[in-house]
């Protein structure tokens, strides 16, 4: 008997609880006034239906786990820390001095060691991107709060 | 008769016609570069189409979708692998005929049975979208919404290996999509206090993410090798003619793969994959030369790709007529209809009766566009893919997802969706979740959520509205029955499996 009892899966886990968190934000929702069905409904109805997906999921038999690669998930996070650095980057410095830093970041985590690439990329992504989508299609860049170099050349 | 004034308004408009040739090129290398789909490059292009005519924008995204699919074939045949998912099927004659140095015979094989298959599809979609649409204007609230509720158990149960995770993508979807604030009462909605969520989540910046960057931290986890061509130096000319003699035996799986193709791309969700491996299931059992497929059969080649191909088309008829749509690819599409200004559902038909029309005008011109430059160039496009630095192009594919989620709408807000939801992206493919169904689901919820209260608004006895109506009662045991019959497959496949181990 004991050696049918499993653990219960961290996924299983991870969706019940946030499935039972949505839930509880859901109750957040104010009602209809008339008591009936309103904006409650929906999110309470998705939100129960991730906790009963979760709890299946705890229960269920184990499938056979893909052993993550340690490396491989570095590399990942590393991109997803350049990726949250870009974007807080582009709101101080404007884009053209971030996308300077995040271009040979990126290329250097997928293996590009040349610092002649690194260096070019530094400098033609940004004014590429910049002439391409700012200048040909007229999207308003991104301007940065402490300092852009977009002023600079504006004069 | 409308096709015909369709085609006539596309062909005498000259710019049109370079976005349809742009696209079918597009289409083709994207879909050959193995890891990136046409669904990635639709999402990251979805941006610039914001600044362009609505029919050429559309076009332009469907016809990458058609010849996407396509070029799939190329990276099955040239590289050994699949450029998409549904071109594995693909593969397996395909890399046997490479190796005998018959790569460009393959190729023609594929690019006859793509465009066969797709003409054949687009055909059946132009025949049929206008009878469906004048069905679906005769369906209520309840009856919509029991639509949805089929969508979603298919969607979340069909795709992906595992059936609680492909629900639970799907609740995922339907959750995300709440955030904001409520269309009827203004009550915000999972805001959390913050300005930029009672806007809710952007379509575009979520899939951008979900498909374009989760793409490149997917590539960045695997070890990243350049692509090679194999067999290619026992090429010889001679061995790669392709006679009448040699096609003929495949036109019968062609026709039959192309009608398997267009029934399952009408249902939301199944989609290329399982339309090829059925195709090239149900072919092989009818060949008269079993024994040969899986070494190198032509007729192995040009079943699913036709099938494949064939799903395209009526892929649009759930998109078109209801707001369902049945694919990634028709999620995307969504988009750039709302972004336009153009309801979709049945009252298009009314509405936007020539839009439509031309653009299935430009579907047809998209799919013999990419049939020449595919039978006479797929070659040339497949060398030519091998010169990309793989190292290069997805460091420059996760610079143009930040600037092409920042486009859509100006906002540094939908570039951090866009963050989220490739790491979200990424994550849901490491487990097993299914990514495209969190996305259809997404793009459901909001018109699901609509016809559930128009419905309650109707009804008298509040939940007994869906039971009450046979066609709602219909769709909803339509859905479980779905669900019902995916668990008893899986459950069998796994005592199968328990057998053949013990």
């Amino acid at each position: 008997m004991i050696s049918r009892i499993h653990r219960p899966s961290p996924v299983g886990l991870a969706l019940l609880l946030f499935g039972l968190a949505a839930t509880a934000a859901s109750f957040q929702i104010a009602p209809d006034p008339d008591g009936g069905w309103g904006a409650r409904i929906f999110p309470l109805v998705g939100s129960l239906a991730v906790v009963m997906c979760g709890a299946v999921e705890c229960f269920a038999r184990p499938t056979q786990a893909r052993t993550p690669e340690h490396q491989a998930t570095l590399r990942v996070i590393a991109l997803l820390i350049v990726s949250i650095a870009y974007i807080w980057l582009i709101g101080r410095f404007g884009y053209l001095l971030s996308t300077a830093v995040a271009a040979p970041l990126a290329l250097w985590l997928f293996g590009i060691r040349k610092r002649i690439g690194l260096a070019a990329a530094a400098i033609l992504c940004p004014a590429i991107y910049h002439l391409l989508f700012f200048e040909a299609l007229g999207v308003f860049p991104p301007l940065g709060d402490w300092f852009d170099l977009l002023d600079v050349f504006a004069g | 008769m409308e096709i015909f004034a369709g085609l006539a308004s596309v062909l005498t408009d000259p710019v049109l016609l370079l976005w349809v040739f742009a696209a079918a090129i597009v289409g083709m290398i994207v879909g050959a570069i193995p890891g990136l789909t046409a669904s990635a490059a639709i999402a990251m292009l979805l941006p610039v189409t914001l600044y362009m005519d609505p029919l050429a924008a559309l076009a332009f995204l469907y016809v990458i979708g058609k010849s996407g699919r396509y070029g799939g074939s190329i990276a099955a045949i040239l590289f050994n692998t699949p450029g998409t998912a549904a071109s594995a099927a693909t593969q397996i004659d395909g890399y046997p005929l490479a190796r005998k140095g018959q790569a460009s015979k393959a190729m023609k094989v594929a690019t006859l049975s793509s465009v066969i298959g797709d003409f054949i599809g687009e055909i059946l979609l132009i025949a049929g979208v206008g009878v469906i649409a004048a069905i679906a204007l005769k369906l209520g609230p309840p009856e919509l919404f029991a639509i949805y509720v089929a969508a979603f158990i298919v969607i979340g149960s069909v795709i992906g290996k595992s059936i609680t995770r492909g629900l639970a993508s799907a609740a995922l979807g339907i959750l995300i999509a709440m955030v904001g604030l409520d269309p009827i009462s203004s009550e915000g909605r999972f805001t959390f206090g913050s300005f930029d969520l009672t806007n809710g989540i952007n379509l575009v910046p979520l899939m951008i993410g979900i498909f374009v960057l989760g793409e490149v931290f997917t590539q960045l986890g695997q070890t990243v090798r350049q692509i090679e061509v194999t067999g290619e130096g026992a090429d010889k000319k001679s061995q790669n003619a392709l006679s009448w003699r040699e096609y003929k035996p495949c036109l019968p799986h062609v026709i039959r793969s192309s009608f398997i193709g267009a029934f399952i791309g009408m249902l939301p969700g199944l989609g290329s994959a399982i339309a090829a491996f059925v195709a090239y299931g149900e072919g092989k059992r009818r060949a008269r030369n079993p024994e040969l497929w899986g070494k190198g059969a032509l007729e192995g080649i040009a079943a699913p790709e036709a099938a494949n191909n064939a799903v395209s088309g009526p892929s649009m008829a759930p998109l078109l007529t209801l707001g369902i749509p049945g694919s990634t690819i028709g999620a995307i599409l969504v988009g750039v209809f709302l972004i336009h200004g153009i309801q979709i559902g049945p009252t298009l038909f009314i509405t936007s009766r020539d839009l439509v029309y031309a653009l299935f005008a430009c579907g047809l011109i998209g799919i013999a566009l990419y049939g020449v430059i595919g039978y006479y160039g797929a070659a040339f496009v497949g060398r030519f893919i091998t010169r990309i630095p793989v190292k290069v192009l997805y460091p420059i594919i996760f610079l143009t997802s930040f600037v092409a989620a920042y486009a859509s709408r100006g906002s540094l807000f939908d570039v951090t969706v866009m963050v989220a939801a490739g790491f979200g992206g990424w994550v849901m493919r490491r487990l097993d979740f299914n990514p495209a169904a969190f996305v259809i689901s997404f793009v459901l919820a909001g018109g699901a959520e609509e016809t559930f209260r128009q419905s309650l608004l109707l009804s008298d006895d509040g939940l007994l509205i869906f039971v009450t109506r046979p066609v709602a009662l219909g769709f909803l045991l339509l859905g479980l029955g779905a669900l019902v019959l995916r668990i008893r497959t899986v459950r069998r496949q796994a005592r199968l499996a328990k057998t053949q181990t013990a």
